[in-house]
């Protein structure tokens, strides 16, 4: 895998990964206003992240499918090879 | 509903095979404290949950354990690449091999195939919930057993990663 595509990757799973430490505690927390601050500043993130990746790459949701040519959701590898990680 | 993302929770890249080392770590997949088994449990139990928030909490723990069902799948799946026979019969993998080749077939490391009998959903939020605590340091030991027999770099990151989760979740869990 190409070096900004690695970096873009590494930039969702961070992101993806605080959000859902951020829902955890939130479902034992829910009105923590530090945790929905944490939650809202890694949710805009994510979402970022993720567009950039899927305009450059390959979807990551299937909102994300560029549909133009092909379906990009099945052609594009899967995220178990080695290659994708 | 789900909806799957596709992408890992954790990366998973693992250089060199080792079929012995997946017959051990397959028992996060499909084992007595592996995370199919845990998945399962959670989104079984939310059901008759007490409150909203442990609905959201049997809910999304639930659903991260099915993250982490494809993370150790994935790697079995990567240590058990490109086999020889002879590596397969050297790494004592023929005994799975002959049922499933390379397949993913949910069992422990022992053989025995994946169970619904390795957990419960009573119905009792406080039966439930002190099961869940215990359910999550029965992975996170079967996790830290792993680390002892495990010395590749590549396979003990990812197993680092899903043991911190089972701390995690256990926090979370006796929140309520």
């Amino acid at each position: 895998m190409d070096a900004e595509k690695s970096k873009l990757l590494k930039s969702v799973r961070m992101h993806g990964f605080a959000v859902i430490e951020a829902q955890l505690f939130l479902d034992s927390h829910p009105t923590c206003k530090e945790a929905l601050e944490y939650f809202r500043k890694h949710q805009k993130e994510y979402e970022e992240a993720v567009a950039e990746y899927e305009s450059k790459y390959a979807p990551i949701t299937v909102s994300g499918v560029n549909s133009d040519d092909e379906w990009t959701w099945a052609t594009k590898p899967w995220p178990w090879e080695r290659s994708e990680n | 509903m789900w909806q799957y993302k596709k992408k890992l929770e954790y990366p998973v890249n693992i250089k060199n095979p080792n079929p012995a080392l997946a017959k051990v770590i397959i028992t996060q997949f499909g084992g007595p404290d592996g995370e199919l088994g845990a998945a399962m449990r959670y989104l079984s139990q939310r059901y008759t949950a007490p409150c909203n928030e442990v609905k959201a909490i049997l809910s999304d723990i639930g659903t991260e354990e099915l993250g982490h069902m494809e993370i150790v799948s994935a790697i079995v799946y990567q240590l058990t690449r490109n086999l020889s026979i002879k590596e397969i019969k050297e790494g004592g993998f023929d005994t799975y091999f002959v049922d499933h080749t390379t397949g993913l077939y949910p069992q422990a490391a022992s053989g025995m195939p994946f169970s619904a009998a390795t957990f419960q959903s009573t119905g009792d939020p406080i039966t439930d919930l002190t099961e869940d605590l215990a359910a999550e340091q029965k992975a996170r030991l079967t996790y830290d057993n792993i680390l002892r027999l495990a010395d590749d770099p590549d396979v003990r990151d990812p197993i680092k990663f899903l043991r911190e989760r089972e701390i995690v979740h256990f926090q979370r869990f006796g929140e309520p």
